[in-house]
């Protein structure tokens, strides 16, 4: 009988645990040793590994890359629905939009760059959370664009129409005031819509993103940990140049600049941890 | 005050760079006092590879981290002769950050630092031999492994060694046994070495 | 009287090197972290401060001259910190110092060395 597959040693899984980390940042416990393990076999069997050494080898030396990709997709939930992370919402009307208005010397908008974009759900919770929780949206103009590279996902977006799993995590107030029940679904109202400004970006394309100048504030949430190392670092350079000095980026909560760029200060506020483009640079 | 929406063209399409985009212009403005300046050079300059020279030249006057970070860029995606060889100067520098932007760039280099590794790996100065160890640890090359083979083999520093071993914990295989167990007998009074091989022995057994 | 475990926060890119020390200092009773570079050690001792930190020079993104600078520089409770590094690097020492190292150790490191030099830190044994 070949060597089954299904097995992985706990000398595999502290390499493997090693390795993962060095590379995404994500650090699994040993108590998520059946979780690892499980996904670890199905891509085992499904790129026709022999046993988890073969594989490994294959995933430490793959020059594209791409199995570390597949895996770690995998490996991380990347569901998207309204007020995920709120925390980091909460973070931008306490601490970081009271930061950015207080040194703000001109009346120009503040600017909010969201990407992904994916189907709408991150760039809507912000105009939400802004209008609800934050004061300063009767004195600031605020601009948000929202971008991504797929355009079927941005025509989506734009549509604004909701399954239910997709809003459960909103107070009902809240859905009451910005959506409409339809038969397909819940759609954002048009005010909400108008709000945001999609765009398609392709992060990696210099030509789509030199033009993506002056923001204050940038969400890249569940993006960066997907990339390999040198799309990594063309992207936080790329986000370097796109913020005002002083300007903040929020990453996913399973994501650290530690393994992107180390530009970028490292500000702990109550609700979160965010980066900031040094204020000083020329 | 509320939401506002420029026209998408206004909003995002105004390029506020005003100086050509030639190979010239550009190396011009690689001297530029302004730092955010030599940053769009040094990226834009990524479309001409005759630019190599001056920007390996560039990078070891330039004390600003963030066009350091782009020049690195931009030399990884030229990657010919001059810049592998303006990256191996950096592994020299007295400047830590430089040295490991340096190892970092390498990294994503596997075919043109490959016919150099040897020669790294020989050097005279045993930092050199670490950082290329370093170089190692992510390359993705299939001569990894008999890379450092050859220095636990030969290498008489104890901390290229060890590096080298740090590295054979994750993809040492059945061939680095020997080799291994000889290393434990060369340095008997060094703990590290024997908690490192000892590690190295029992992932490969166990794989 | 309860004894307050102290954390100590080992910075290194190789994992093999945290795990030798890791070893080292959760035998002796400390509570023991990790982190791979600079960056990921500021990220994780402004979530909470250490009562130590063991650094090593040369790592990718940040430093540890970097991060010790940025350590020094952050408004939370400072703590000793121990550089770590090669002995090749000629000059380090004096830099290490500099950036705000208490004391500088050279690999590979003995494990009554680390320990030795953690528990005067710790004010544990006096020096």
């Amino acid at each position: 009988m070949p060597d089954m597959p299904s097995l992985i040693g706990e000398e595999e899984f502290e390499k493997f645990r090693e390795f993962f980390y060095r590379k995404t940042g994500i650090q699994f416990e040993t108590t998520k040793r059946y979780f690892v393990d499980k996904r670890l076999i199905e891509r085992i069997e499904a790129t026709g590994s022999d046993n988890f050494r073969n594989y490994f080898t294959m995933l430490r030396f793959q020059a594209s890359g791409e199995e570390l990709q597949q895996l770690t997709n995998i490996m991380t939930v990347n569901e998207t629905y309204f007020f995920r992370e709120e925390y980091q919402f909460q973070c931008l009307v306490d601490s970081i939009l009271p930061e950015i208005v207080a040194r703000k010397k001109d009346d120009k908008p503040i600017r909010i760059w969201i990407i992904p974009s994916s189907s709408g759900e991150e760039p809507y919770s912000i105009a939400i959370y802004l209008l609800e929780f934050w004061a300063g949206i009767n004195e600031w103009d605020v601009e948000i664009i929202s971008s991504d590279i797929d355009t079927h996902i941005l025509a989506q977006a734009r549509r604004g129409m909701y399954s239910d799993r997709s809003v459960q995590h909103l107070p009902a107030r809240l859905l009451q005031k910005y959506f409409t029940a339809t038969h397909q679904g819940y759609q954002v109202c048009e005010e909400l819509r108008d709000a945001v400004e999609f765009t398609r970006v392709n992060l990696s394309e210099r030509a789509d993103t030199r033009a993506y100048r002056n923001f204050d504030v940038i969400f890249c949430r569940n993006l960066l940990i997907y990339f390999d190392d040198v799309s990594r670092k063309t992207a936080a350079e790329t986000f370097y140049d796109a913020l005002k000095p002083g300007g903040f980026i929020c990453l996913g909560h399973s994501e650290s600049m530690s393994r992107f760029s180390s530009l970028y200060k490292v500000r702990k506020f109550p609700q979160a941890i965010v980066y900031q483009k040094p204020l000083e640079v020329l | 005050m509320a939401f506002v929406k420029k026209k998408t063209s206004e909003a995002v399409n105004e390029d506020e760079r005003k100086r050509g985009r030639d190979c010239e212009s550009l190396l011009a403005e690689l001297e530029s006092p302004r730092a955010i300046e030599r940053r769009w050079a040094a990226r834009d300059l990524t479309d001409f590879p005759q630019a190599t020279a001056a920007l390996v030249a560039r990078l070891r006057r330039e004390d600003d981290a963030s066009v350091r970070e782009i020049i690195f860029s931009t030399l990884t995606v030229l990657g010919d002769d001059i810049a592998v060889a303006g990256l191996v100067d950096c592994l020299k520098s007295e400047d830590a950050s430089l040295r490991n932007e340096a190892i970092e760039a390498m990294k994503q280099l596997p075919d043109e630092v490959a016919p150099i590794m040897h020669g790294l790996l020989a050097d005279t100065n045993p930092d050199v031999r670490i950082f290329a160890v370093n170089i190692l640890e992510s390359l993705r090359h299939p001569h990894v492994e008999a890379w450092l083979l050859e220095v636990i083999e030969h290498d008489t520093h104890v901390n290229v060694c060890a590096t080298a071993v740090d590295l054979l914990v994750e993809v040492g295989s059945g061939a680095a046994q020997q080799p291994l167990l000889e290393l434990k007998q060369r340095f008997p009074a060094e703990p590290y070495i024997q908690f490192a091989v000892d590690l190295a022995l029992k992932r490969i057994a166990a794989g | 009287m309860t004894k307050i475990v102290k954390r100590i926060l080992i910075v290194d890119d190789a994992a093999t090197v945290r795990m030798y020390h890791r070893n080292i200092l959760e035998a002796a009773g400390y509570a023991v972290e990790e982190a791979i570079n600079g960056v990921e050690a500021l990220e994780k001792c402004l979530q909470t401060p250490f009562d130590l930190y063991v650094v090593d020079i040369n790592m990718p993104k940040m430093d540890g001259y970097g991060f010790l600078r940025e350590l020094r520089g952050q408004d939370i409770a400072q703590a000793p910190a121990i550089m770590v590094s090669t002995e090749a690097e000629s000059g380090d020492r004096q830099r290490a110092f500099f950036a705000g190292a208490n004391a500088y150790l050279v690999k590979p490191v003995k494990p009554d060395q680390l320990l030795t030099h953690v528990r005067v830190l710790l004010g544990e044994l006096l020096p």
